[in-house]
């Protein structure tokens, strides 16, 4: 490229605010060292902008100062480096130090390289993580919302109140268990219906509570796959009970049971 | 009460190489307002500005060895090295960039300046000089100079094309460089 041409690129004023990419930064830095008008150039738009930035300039407190300049002083670590001024004549090892100090140099361009873009790798891990965290902390509220039901079920089945009803399988259904937990001193009535069968979608379940002989509707059992089925439910509420019995309505269900849909029956132990 | 003593940059680029406390002590005077300028715009604190400021000059120092005077000029160096401090800090306390820079109201010029004491350069004068900057012109050398923005951001922020940044950076500079 001629220095007209790198002039006129717009490249050095975006150099000198500290706007090109790394590649482009090598390669000014390279024009700058081959053609003197390059380096002309640059110098004059960093003046510029050094003016401008002297033009914006707010006086800090005068304590930083105080501070900046106790802390070079008692930096132990810094090194005096002597300077040579290049009037001397150069000795072969120096200049082999000299050889090996640009391959270090070099070396420790392109490990900045590799650094700067391991960074960039970082970061991006960064944001993923934080992306998975977000949802796991998501998972992990819906597990407790999960969690608080199942101990409201626990604290149903290990209540020293709960007396455990049975309902075994017969006619329709003889593999079909439910289990009621009937609370002798509030007459709650709970039913766990993980093993009561599916019934087609415009059926549902329905509990029955045999009392002096007539069934009684205890409610519906809600077994639609939304996860609801295998969460205990809270029926209807009995002082006194001969027997239990779900029967297979139609879907809402029926002010009489049917007596030929019985999919399950029980009878508490008192 | 000694007499300042004045550097040209050369003189003063040689005697910061040789460790020279009274040089880097002028190196503060000259540039710290500067610096303290640029810091000040990308956090908007003055605390923090300072605590920045006075790690950017510990990191000149310690440094130093660093510098290469044929890549550009010491003040290059010095407010690179600041502006990329300012934003790993701004990132490492989780602060977002401040989308306040506009043409008008939040433009740097109107911020309040205190600069005072010995100074080496016509504060003054430079930004009188600087009115006549357009208010395009100047936005665009403040979202890179003074809030640490990329091309990208800053054609994000002013509504242009990519490639059209660097075009409008060099006519921008141009009308500086004019009226200096």
């Amino acid at each position: 490229m001629q220095a007209n041409d790198i002039i006129s690129s717009g490249l050095l004023e975006l150099y000198a605010t500290g706007l090109t990419s790394k590649e482009e930064t090598i390669q000014i830095e390279q024009w700058a060292k081959l053609h003197p008008e390059v380096a002309a150039e640059l110098s004059a738009i960093e003046k510029g902008l050094e003016s401008y930035a002297q033009a914006h300039a707010i006086q800090p407190a005068p304590s930083v100062k105080g501070k900046v300049l106790a802390q070079i002083n008692t930096d132990k670590k810094t090194t005096i480096i002597p300077f040579n001024n290049g009037a001397r004549s150069v000795a072969p090892f120096w200049k082999y130090a000299a050889a090996a100090s640009v391959i270090l140099f070099i070396s420790s361009a392109i490990i900045n390289v590799s650094l700067y873009n391991k960074v960039n790798e970082t970061a991006k891990n960064l944001d993923q993580t934080q992306q998975s965290l977000a949802s796991l902390q998501q998972s992990n509220e819906d597990m407790k919302g999960s969690n608080e039901s199942m101990k409201q079920d626990m604290g149903v089945v290990q209540s020293k109140y709960s007396e455990p009803v049975v309902l075994n399988g017969i006619g329709v259904a003889p593999n079909a268990v439910a289990k009621i937990f009937w609370m002798k001193n509030t007459g709650e009535v709970y039913i766990d219906p993980s093993n009561l069968p599916d019934v087609p979608s415009d059926k549902q379940l329905q509990l029955w509570a045999i009392v002096d002989g007539k069934p009684v509707d205890a409610g519906m059992i809600v077994t639609a796959n939304n996860g609801q089925k295998f969460k205990i439910q809270k029926m209807k509420s009995f002082g006194k009970v001969d027997a239990f019995a779900i029967t297979i309505e139609k879907k809402g269900g029926s002010p009489a049971p049917t007596m030929d849909q019985m999919v399950v029956m029980g009878k508490p132990t008192l | 009460m000694e007499l300042l003593k004045k550097y040209s940059e050369e003189e003063l680029i040689l005697s910061l190489q040789q460790r020279d406390q009274q040089a880097f002590s002028y190196l503060y005077d000259n540039y710290a307002p500067a610096l303290n300028g640029v810091i000040y715009r990308m956090v908007e604190e003055k605390e923090l500005a300072e605590d920045i400021l006075q790690e950017a000059f510990i990191k000149i120092w310690d440094n130093f060895t660093h510098y290469d005077s044929s890549k550009g000029r010491l003040f290059t160096w010095m407010i690179n090295l600041t502006r990329n401090l300012t934003i790993d800090t701004l990132r490492s306390k989780n602060y977002k960039k401040q989308q306040k820079i506009s043409a008008d109201e939040n433009s740097v010029s109107n911020l309040s300046n205190n600069y005072s004491g010995a100074e080496r350069f016509d504060t003054i004068g430079l930004r009188k000089n600087l009115e006549n900057l357009k208010p395009e012109q100047k936005t665009i050398i403040d979202l890179a100079y003074f809030s640490g923005y990329t091309q990208e951001e800053i054609a994000k922020e002013i509504g242009i094309p990519l490639g059209t940044v660097k075009t409008r950076m060099r006519t921008a500079i141009i009308e500086l460089r004019k009226m200096l």
